[in-house]
C-alpha cells in the first residue's frame, strides 16, 4: 500500500519556534501541522519557521494546510517564515502568494538570521 | 491497449505507458514517479520534470478525490505518450461527479482564499500555470479527462 507519512516536530532556537516537516505535505498533514502550530501558539511563540526536511511532495492540498496557518498566524500578530524547500516549491509559493504572507528562504539559518533581526528591531524602543 | 483513443502511431508503441490506478490518494505518486522517469529519459530539465510531477499529481488527486469520489472501483487512467516534441499526459476518471467546467477557468486569490473558509481550489490552477497546453474534456464513456502537454526546449 501507498502511505503518506508525514513526521512533525516542534523545538526551540533562541525564542523561535521552528516545526520540522519531515515527508509528504498532502491533505493527510493537517491535523500534524495544524496540531503542532497551535501547540507552539499555545506556549507563546511569536517568531515561527515552518522547516521543511525532505518533504519533496507538497501537494494544493498541503498548500491549503499552511494557508490555513497563515491565516491563524495573521490574526495572532506572529511572524511565520518557510525554509527547507526545493527551488520548486519556493517558485510553487511564491506563485500561489504565499510569500507575501511568509518569507521564504532556502535554510533553516537564513531564516533563523532574519527572524532574529525581526526580534531584534521589535525590541528597539519606537524613536519619537 | 484498452481505449483506441490512445493508440499511438505505429512504431512508437515503447513510448506510451499507460497506468490504471485505484481511487485511493496516495496512488497519484505512482504517476507521478512514472511521468519523471519518462521525462528524464526525453531529455526534460529537472525543473520541468519537478512541474510535470506536481501537474500529474494535481490530476490525478482531482480525479480521484473528484471525478471518482474515492469509490475504490473505480479506476484513474493515465497515459504517457512521448514524443520528439514532448509528453503528452491524459487522465481520465470514470465520472462520478462531472467536473464544473467554471471550475477550470479560475484563477484563486490567496488575498481572498485568507478569509475564507475554503483555502483550497490551487490544484487545476497550478496545472495550468505548470504545462505547456492543458484541455478539459468529458471522455465518451461518460468520464473527465484531463490533457496536459508539455514541450521538449529545443
Amino acid at each position: 500500500m501507498i502511505d503518506d507519512e508525514l513526521k512533525v516536530t516542534t523545538r526551540q532556537r533562541d525564542g523561535i519556534w521552528i516545526i520540522d516537516l519531515e515527508g509528504d505535505v498532502t491533505t493527510f498533514a493537517e491535523e500534524a501541522i495544524t496540531g503542532a502550530y497551535e501547540g507552539v501558539s499555545k506556549d507563546g511563540a511569536k517568531y515561527i519557521i515552518i522547516n521543511s526536511r525532505q518533504s519533496d511532495y507538497i501537494n494544493s492540498a498541503g498548500i491549503a494546510i499552511l494557508i490555513g496557518v497563515v491565516t491563524e498566524v495573521n490574526r495572532q500578530a506572529q511572524k511565520l517564515a518557510i525554509s527547507g524547500l526545493s527551488p520548486h516549491f519556493q517558485k510553487i509559493f511564491r506563485m500561489v502568494g504565499l510569500a507575501q504572507y511568509a518569507d521564504i528562504f532556502a535554510s533553516e539559518e537564513e531564516a533563523i538570521a532574519a527572524m532574529q533581526r525581526h526580534q531584534k528591531a521589535a525590541s528597539e524602543p519606537t524613536k519619537p | 491497449m484498452s481505449n483506441p483513443q490512445y493508440m499511438a502511431p505505429s512504431g512508437d508503441e515503447e513510448r506510451v505507458i499507460e497506468l490504471h490506478l485505484p481511487s485511493r490518494l496516495g496512488y497519484e505518486k505512482v504517476a507521478m514517479d512514472t511521468a519523471s522517469a519518462m521525462a528524464k529519459r526525453m531529455g526534460f530539465s529537472h525543473d520541468r520534470v519537478d512541474s510535470l510531477r506536481t501537474a500529474v499529481s494535481e490530476a490525478v488527486t482531482n480525479a480521484i478525490e473528484h471525478g471518482n469520489q474515492h469509490d475504490s472501483a473505480m479506476k484513474v487512467v493515465v497515459v504517457f505518450t512521448g514524443s520528439d516534441d514532448g509528453l503528452i499526459v491524459d487522465v481520465a476518471d470514470q465520472g462520478r461527479k462531472i467536473l464544473d467546467q467554471t471550475i477550470t477557468e479560475r484563477t484563486p486569490d490567496i488575498h481572498q482564499v485568507l478569509h475564507s473558509d475554503d483555502k483550497g481550489g490551487w490544484g487545476i490552477w497550478l496545472i495550468k500555470e505548470l504545462m505547456d497546453e492543458v484541455q478539459f474534456s468529458v471522455a465518451p464513456s461518460g468520464g473527465n479527462k484531463l490533457r496536459m502537454v508539455i514541450h521538449l526546449d529545443r
